[in-house]
């Protein structure tokens, strides 16, 4: 059950991701469903399997999207990584590190981006991108996060409960 | 004097006292005595009419809300299927408007022939500018093929699977467009952003560009056949000491609001690559 409500969850966020959210830029930087639902989903304590589907999601994004070197599973994967490694050191208050692995996950994630389609030789500059890119993105993921947040908190509750039941 | 009966006479003072009073009445020196012996009885007469009324509506009236509300249900329900009905015309009149822009396009441009593909989701990155388009290699679609919409250029196949195909827009940072300018006939390159304007490059400082000239594909490269219309000059740029000119150019396509696409699918990109020497 927890498996089916994440796949399904996730799938759910990426066709919004693609025919929505992609479309609705702040300058030039959109919120990213997968990686806030994949950050709250890891922030969740009872959810073990939250890599398997950082990996599952990021190589799906990895192969639709023209982005080079699998990067988009090299940041889900990350993402994943720096809730976890959040997910003990700030265990009390979970809203609060949710923003900081939205905002840490968010520049991490562009930061590879500009590095990788700097190294193909896509001439993107450092400023441009910041302005343009970054700092919008981490803008319009923070006001987002709350919401994914508390709906991945709402389905663990739902799924985790019913599974130790069983 | 037989005429000169009491009958008679009091006849006649009837007459007279009722033709005075009709005098008086109209001439309207009787209006006060009117009002205000008349008043009275409207007030009444009112009184007792909205009682009538009250009651009459008091035994009527919940049977006739009842209608009411009951018609009012099937007229609710009536308007919510027209307006599902309108909203359904609309979006068809919308398709029908996108297909009929699309097949002027390729009446216009009959040497050509082409696949409509509707745009089905855009790249996640927001560093990159693609589309998703819901036509594949089952199609006929390739990579490279030029993709155009009624207006003018899009950009190219950049990927392929069976029933699906990711094209990158001209727009993008990493897109290079060989391109002329109909009023100076010289050959430039349009670049894409980050941001998704357009530029020219590669402008010789000795030519006099001027805003609002027309930007057509040159064929240069093999990439995209000729004279595919692309936009507009905005506003050129000179540089000191620079070895060419730029200018911003504003394109005729909104790609931000892609619903349909039609790809080229006679045309074959060349691939010049290897005729490059190697820096």
């Amino acid at each position: 059950m927890p498996h089916i409500v994440s796949g399904l969850s996730l799938l759910v966020l990426y066709i919004l991701q693609t025919t929505i959210f992609s479309q609705t830029p702040l300058l030039s930087g959109t919120t990213d469903l997968l990686l806030l639902f994949l950050a709250a989903w890891s922030l969740q304590p009872q959810v073990k399997n939250s890599w398997v589907w950082a990996l599952i999601f990021g190589s799906l994004v990895s192969i639709v999207s023209a982005m080079p070197f699998f990067t988009p599973l090299i940041t889900y994967v990350g993402v994943v990584g720096i809730s976890k490694l959040l997910q003990s050191k700030v265990w009390r208050t979970p809203i609060f590190a949710m923003f900081i692995v939205t905002m840490i996950g968010t520049i991490f994630q562009h930061v590879v981006y500009v590095v990788s389609l700097q190294v193909t030789g896509a001439p993107i500059s450092w400023g441009e991108s910041i302005d343009m890119v970054i700092l919008p993105s981490v803008l319009l993921n923070l006001i987002f996060a709350l919401p994914i947040y508390a709906i991945a908190s709402d389905l663990s509750g739902r799924v985790y409960p019913l599974e130790e039941e069983l | 004097m037989k005429f000169l009966t009491p009958k008679n006479i009091q006849t006649v003072v009837i007459i007279l006292v009722v033709s005075g009073l009709l005098f008086l009445a109209l001439s309207g020196y009787l209006t006060p005595i009117f009002n205000l012996s008349l008043n009275p009885l409207i007030s009444f007469q009112s009184w007792l009419s909205v009682r009538y009324l009250s009651a009459r509506d008091f035994f009527t009236t919940p049977r006739e809300i009842t209608q009411l509300q009951e018609q009012n249900t099937v007229l609710e329900s009536q308007v919510t299927q027209l307006q599902t009905q309108l909203i359904v015309m609309e979006e068809r009149l919308g398709e029908a408007q996108v297909c009929f822009a699309l097949l002027d396009f390729g009446r216009t441009n009959p040497q050509y022939e082409y696949v409509a593909a509707t745009v089905i989701g855009r790249e996640i990155s927001p560093f990159l500018q693609y589309i998703i388009i819901d036509k594949g290699s089952e199609d006929g679609i390739r990579y490279g093929m030029p993709v155009v919409t009624q207006q003018g250029l899009v950009g190219r196949v950049d990927a392929v699977i069976a029933g699906a195909a990711r094209v990158k827009l001209i727009t993008d940072s990493t897109s290079v467009v060989n391109v002329r300018l109909q009023s100076a006939e010289v050959e430039v390159q349009l670049l894409g952003s980050l941001t998704g304007d357009v530029s020219l490059d590669m402008i010789p400082l000795d030519e006099t560009i001027e805003a609002g000239d027309v930007v057509l594909t040159s064929g240069l490269g093999g990439n995209y056949p000729p004279n595919i219309f692309i936009g507009q000059v905005l506003s050129t740029q000179r540089r000191e000491n620079a070895l060419f000119q730029t200018a911003s150019v504003q394109p005729i396509v909104d790609f931000s609001s892609i619903n349909a696409v039609l790809i080229v699918t006679n045309f074959e990109a060349v691939d010049i690559s290897p005729l490059i020497p190697e820096e």
